[in-house]
């Protein structure tokens, strides 16, 4: 079994890439392989708790924390976290909070790396 | 293992998103991910500007007149100055009809590097050669 | 290399996938890059389905557009997530996302 690494920086709602990244990474663990996923830019807005599931929108709160669950590590941009008014207390527990060499570090290890870039 | 490389492939234009900031201020990172890897280890990347991704390399940019953030130049130079390779595609750049003159240095700040003009050849060259590709 | 593209856009995305060359060349279209597979413009398919014969879109996003495997070009092949897990590890050393 291999090692993914999905680095996402799209937003949570008005991109399905974190919808995307999300599925991908729950595919990936329930096959065995191990899974580690970098937010930066919009999408640590992903780490936010008590997010409400209304059906114009997308929503990622229960998926992140089943991966969790799963063993898939999970790392907010702290810079990029803060800079949106999201701060540790607010966050979902389990979601780890580093700098952006957390992301690099996990390449080192990976076997295969999607970079999904913001947009 | 000792190091591994990355290919940062920025082709997004500036400023609408923060997508080519992310992608500069990512490859600099390599500075300090040593501490989280076992010593002798490191990611080594190597920054190609393709596409739209060259208008990031314009000078004189005013974001933090008109905007309050550093500017994608200011993370440009600092690449250059931790030694960041930062190859530019010239077929783009003649393109475009950008001058060489009209890009970004850091000479004045003491850097080593500058930006590399090269054929994209060489940039497919380091995509084939590189472990990982990262496509801001 | 080996590279999959995940082609992720239906009109964005032309310029740098037209430079990229690779040993094994692999178009993973999902989100509306599921058009790519499934529209004809003027009656001609999308030019990205000449650049390669390994091409795959995700039965998830086709269906999520109303779309299903009989819009798809036959060239394509039709796949879920648990299939493109299996074509990252399996198939292709390198990913882009484009």
């Amino acid at each position: 079994m291999g090692i993914l690494t999905i680095g996402c920086f799209s937003s949570l709602v008005g991109s399905k890439s974190l919808d995307f990244t999300l599925k991908l990474a729950n595919a990936a663990v329930d096959k065995g392989h191990k899974v580690n996923i970098w937010l930066s830019g919009n999408a640590t807005v992903l780490g936010k708790n008590h997010q409400k599931h209304l059906k114009d929108y997308s929503t990622g709160e229960k998926p992140v924390m089943a991966l969790l669950e799963k063993g898939v590590e999970v790392c907010e941009c702290e810079a990029c976290a803060l800079a949106r008014g999201i701060t540790k207390p607010d966050a979902i527990p389990g979601i780890q909070w580093n700098a952006m060499h957390w992301y690099l570090a996990k390449i080192y290890s990976s076997d295969r790396v999607l970079h999904i870039g913001g947009e | 293992m000792s190091d591994i490389t990355c290919a940062f492939v920025i082709q997004r234009p500036p400023y609408k998103s923060e997508t080519s900031t992310l992608g500069f201020t990512h490859a600099i990172s390599y500075q300090v991910v040593e501490m989280l890897l076992e010593d002798g280890q490191n990611v080594i990347p190597t920054v190609c500007m393709l596409g739209e991704g060259i208008l990031n390399l314009i000078k004189d940019q005013k974001a933090m007149e008109n905007y309050g953030v550093t500017s994608i130049e200011s993370h440009g130079k600092n690449g250059l100055l931790v030694d960041l390779d930062i190859l530019v595609c010239k077929e783009d750049l003649d393109g475009f009809g950008i001058s060489e003159d009209r890009l970004l240095d850091a000479e004045e700040m003491g850097a080593d590097k500058k930006l590399q003009i090269v054929p994209y050849a060489e940039i497919q060259k380091v995509m084939e050669s590189s472990n990982h590709l990262l496509f801001f | 290399m080996k590279l999959g593209v995940f082609v992720n856009d239906y009109k964005n995305t032309v310029g740098t996938i037209e430079k990229l060359k690779a040993e094994k060349l692999g178009f993973i279209f999902i989100q509306n890059g599921v058009f790519h597979a499934a529209l004809k413009e003027n009656g001609n398919p999308s030019p990205l389905l000449d650049k390669t014969s390994n091409l795959y879109a995700l039965s998830e996003d086709l269906a999520t557009r109303g779309l299903s495997s009989a819009d798809v070009d036959s060239r394509v092949k039709v796949v879920t997530y648990s299939d493109v897990v299996d074509l990252i590890f399996n198939d292709y050393e390198k990913l882009a996302w484009l």
